[in-house]
């Protein structure tokens, strides 16, 4: 269906939302708690455009990654009143990772006041929630958010160990700011007060994974039991091909 | 006054208990078991009254109240002790007893029947209409009192879009504050199409010092249930829940007894009153968040996920509950139904204003005379509800503001006390309906204080899901916090507007959007007082700590050791009749003693701290 974006018309699918359209569209809103894998969680609030449906006389913010185009409506991704709602959001969120490059630059770039740090656990967290995306969609429950309002953290239950963490640490790298505290040490990997032992690579001997994971995914793939790293996976794969070609 | 009355009434004699919360904290229960034991030994009367426990009366400030009919007598802060007079003087010889009578303030009258008290006659029930009126345990109280009648009406002669027209015509609208139409909320529901569809009660309340709906869920239980049939005959819902907040332990036993008890007689179940309309009505016991009373997390809540909110450009009605169409309104809202669809939509249009039809219940507490709850007709000015049924002021003090909408509500000055409530009108200035409390403040509160204290009421009770909401609270708190220290700077009233105007904006749910209105409505009616803290390191009212010192006028100080009783930590001196003092290096300055004082005396030391 036809819509109006940034006062061009453009063409939109039904149900999609407003930030699905504008990325295809190469138009920037700027996001914390999306990722294309999970969808939107309306949770951070940056990716607030102004938005005007059919028969409405004023224009209203709606958060991008949620709402879904159902009709031709007017949106608009850039204006003043959207830049202020965005400049309060990083300063406000900037003071849970004060020395994290992407706070900075963003900081920089909406020319967000400063506010004084505040102590958060784990440090650097902005609380976007991706983390607990990912390890629920890798199957497990290991991290949770606790606590409510203000006291909200992340964390596993009782911050203990948790029986469900397989090391996998898919929250770590999916983590904006890298709150998420990854120790590795030969053999060893340590995250969320657990420590596991890494497997080594068959065939170029890097310790890539942990036990825990890969005997996880076992179970639920019909791949074989090589234990290759991901580079090495590829290099065999694309060996695999050519023999097969032949 | 009457010392007696015509005991020659052929009308069995009913003594009603009040047994709501409020009374059975008070004793209630006792008095109601009083009764029944001693009446047991009175095999002289004839006819043995009938006694009834019922639910709140809304007049807690003067429970355990004793209701007698036919003669309609009503008697205040009954202990069990009183019971055997009562019996003997009252229910046998038919004389009153002076020393439990309401005695109104003003006129210093006795009155013998609490519909003689400005507190209940110029009020108009609606929504409490049976509330005190009957056993919340017994279904023939409620159905003596037009209980059920409404649904037989409904089921006979109406069809479900014929329920939907006639609560759209009566301009009923949700009564959890936000005051969207009811009937435009079901009509949506009908019209999607859903496998299943459901049917939800609010009773989530969280509000600090509001009891509405406890009260009704408590006291009239069938009234809800009789609502909430005929939305699902209206909408073609299948399945009801009603939440309600975990404390509420009475409104749960007293609302689980009623569907129990409405299933024996099929007004639930299978076939309602032998027609094709099946419905059935569970609870669920809220999950202890106050976030859980906005509609998308009380959703989650009962799927059994996180009480979180999520955006709402789909409404419930579309995808509610397991992604079915879903009708949620307030208790209040519902217990309005039966009413509405049984005597039409006319009667009830023409009571309020323009755009806020009916009655709202409120609950009126603070510094008040008379605490309670009140059902009065929309366009009611808060100077009616505050100083006619109120009473006006404790001790006589000057008003300062009221706190309406709960939490996330504002505070409306003096000022605007001729305002006619109604949903509009409160968020023109600032604050809102939300689902009615009342809170009165006089001038010993600090209106910097009281923003500080709702702002870190939110900042626990926020969701923390949304940024805006979570780090904007904490923000603003972070700077009340400061202000009330003396610490605050002119730039923080800067900070915490620009704050304000992103939680309006780009919250996820009402409660982020209306989170700032504690900061935004006193920073509108009393920056007088922000700046007194600010620039001058005063607080006015005497309230932070940082700010204040306390002094006893000599002059003034009659030495009736009021204050010394008062005080914690025994920094006041003075024999009887004596001058009193205050001890600085011990005070702690908490102002119990300027609060306590009846003459005046104690004072406060308004100079510039440093």
């Amino acid at each position: 269906m036809k819509i109006m974006l940034n006062g061009q018309e453009r063409e939109a699918r039904e149900g999609e939302t407003i930030l699905e359209m504008c990325r295809r569209e190469g138009v920037p809103i700027p996001t914390f708690c999306y990722h294309q894998a999970f969808g939107g969680q309306g949770a951070c609030r940056m990716c607030m455009v102004e938005l005007r449906e059919e028969g409405q006389e004023q224009m209203r913010l709606v958060a991008a990654c949620t709402y879904p185009i159902k009709s031709s409506v007017e949106i608009i991704t850039e204006s003043e009143r959207i830049q202020r709602l965005r400049r309060t959001i990083v300063m406000l969120l900037a003071r849970r990772a004060p020395d994290n490059p992407l706070m900075e630059a963003l900081a920089r770039t909406y020319s967000s006041p400063r506010l004084t740090a505040i102590e958060v656990e784990p440090p650097n967290c902005i609380l976007c929630g991706l983390c607990i995306h990912a390890c629920e969609e890798m199957g497990r429950t290991a991290i949770w958010s606790m606590f409510r309002g203000i006291d909200k953290r992340i964390g596993t239950p009782y911050d203990e160990a948790s029986e469900d963490c397989i090391g996998c640490a898919a929250c770590a790298r999916i983590c904006p700011t890298q709150a998420i505290n990854l120790e590795e040490e030969g053999s060893t990997r340590r995250i969320w007060n657990k420590t596991f032992d890494l497997v080594a690579c068959q065939r170029c001997g890097k310790h890539y994974a942990t036990r825990e994971e890969l005997e996880y995914l076992w179970e639920r793939s019909e791949y074989g039991q090589e234990q290759l790293c991901e580079s090495c996976r590829k290099k065999t794969l694309a060996i695999n091909m050519k023999s097969f070609q032949q | 006054m009457q010392a007696s009355i015509n005991v020659n009434s052929n009308d069995r004699q009913t003594v009603l208990v009040c047994c709501g919360t409020g009374c059975t904290a008070n004793g209630g229960r006792e008095v109601f078991k009083t009764f029944e034991t001693l009446l047991k030994d009175h095999a002289e009367i004839e006819l043995l009254p009938v006694i009834k426990a019922t639910g709140c009366n809304g007049w807690c400030e003067k429970g355990p109240l004793v209701r007698l009919l036919p003669r309609d007598i009503t008697y205040c802060s009954v202990a069990p002790e009183d019971v055997s007079e009562i019996i003997d003087k009252t229910l046998i010889e038919g004389i009153l007893i002076k020393r439990l009578l309401y005695r109104d303030p003003v006129s210093k009258e006795y009155l013998s029947s609490h519909h003689q008290t400005d507190f209940y006659r110029k009020q108009h029930k609606i929504a409490l209409r049976n509330i005190g009126e009957i056993d919340p345990g017994q279904i023939d109280d409620y159905i003596e009192r037009e209980g059920y009648q409404a649904l037989k009406k409904a089921l006979q002669e109406m069809s479900g879009q014929d329920i939907i027209n006639i609560v759209q015509a009566a301009g009923l609208r949700g009564r959890g504050g936000g005051g969207f139409p009811t009937g435009r909320k079901w009509q949506a529901c009908k019209n999607a199409s859903g496998e299943e569809k459901f049917i939800i009660c609010n009773g989530d309340e969280g509000d600090p010092g509001a009891f509405m709906d406890r009260s009704i869920l408590e006291g009239d239980p069938h009234t809800i249930i009789e609502g909430m049939i005929l939305g699902a005959y209206a909408v073609g819902a299948s399945r009801g829940y009603v939440y309600v907040r975990d404390e509420y332990d009475l409104a749960v036993q007293n609302l689980g007894q009623a569907i129990g008890n409405a299933r024996q007689r099929g007004y639930l179940g299978n076939s309602i009153l032998g027609s094709d309309l099946a419905f059935d009505i569970e609870i669920v016991r809220g999950g202890g968040a106050f976030v859980c009373g906005e509609e998308t997390a009380l959703i989650a809540s009962i799927e059994g996920r996180t009480g979180e909110p999520h955006d709402k450009y789909v409404f419930p009605t579309e995808k509610g509950l397991w992604g079915m169409p879903t009708v949620i309104n307030n208790v209040e809202t519902w217990a309005n139904v039966p009413v509405i669809v049984l005597h039409g939509a006319e009667p009830f249009a023409r009571i309020g204003t323009e755009n806020s039809k009916g009655t709202k219940v409120f609950s009126l507490v603070g510094k008040v005379v008379n605490t309670g709850l009140v059902e009065v007709p929309m366009g009611t000015t808060l100077r009616e509800v505050i100083y006619e049924i109120g009473g006006g002021l404790l001790k006589k003090r000057s008003f300062k503001a009221v706190q309406t909408g709960g939490p996330s509500g504002g505070c409306i000055p003096a000022s605007l006390l001729d305002l006619p409530i109604d949903f509009d009108s409160l968020i023109e200035a600032g604050s809102m309906m939300g689902s009615g409390g009342l809170i009165v403040m006089d001038d010993h509160t600090c209106m910097v204080e009281v923003a500080r204290y709702y702002t870190n009421f939110l900042a626990g009770e926020s969701c923390g899901k949304c940024t805006p909401c979570r780090e904007g609270l904490r923000a603003q708190l972070e700077i009340l916090n400061r202000i009330c220290d003396g610490e605050g700077t002119i730039e923080d009233l800067d900070l915490l507007e620009d704050i304000s105007v992103t939680m309006q904006g780009a919250s996820l749910c009402a409660l982020g959007r209306t989170a700032p209105n504690p900061v935004l409505s006193t920073l509108r009616y009393f920056r007088e007082e922000y700046l007194a803290h600010i620039e001058e390191r005063r607080c006015p009212a005497g309230v932070c700590r940082a700010l204040t010192t306390f002094y006893i006028d000599p002059v003034k100080c009659t030495g009736c050791q009021v204050c010394k009783k008062h005080c914690s930590v025994n920094a006041i001196q003075g024999e009887r009749k004596e001058v009193h003092v205050i001890d600085e290096s011990i005070c702690i300055r908490c102002g119990e003693c300027y609060r306590q004082c009846a003459f005046d005396a104690v004072q406060l030391r308004q100079e510039e701290l440093r």
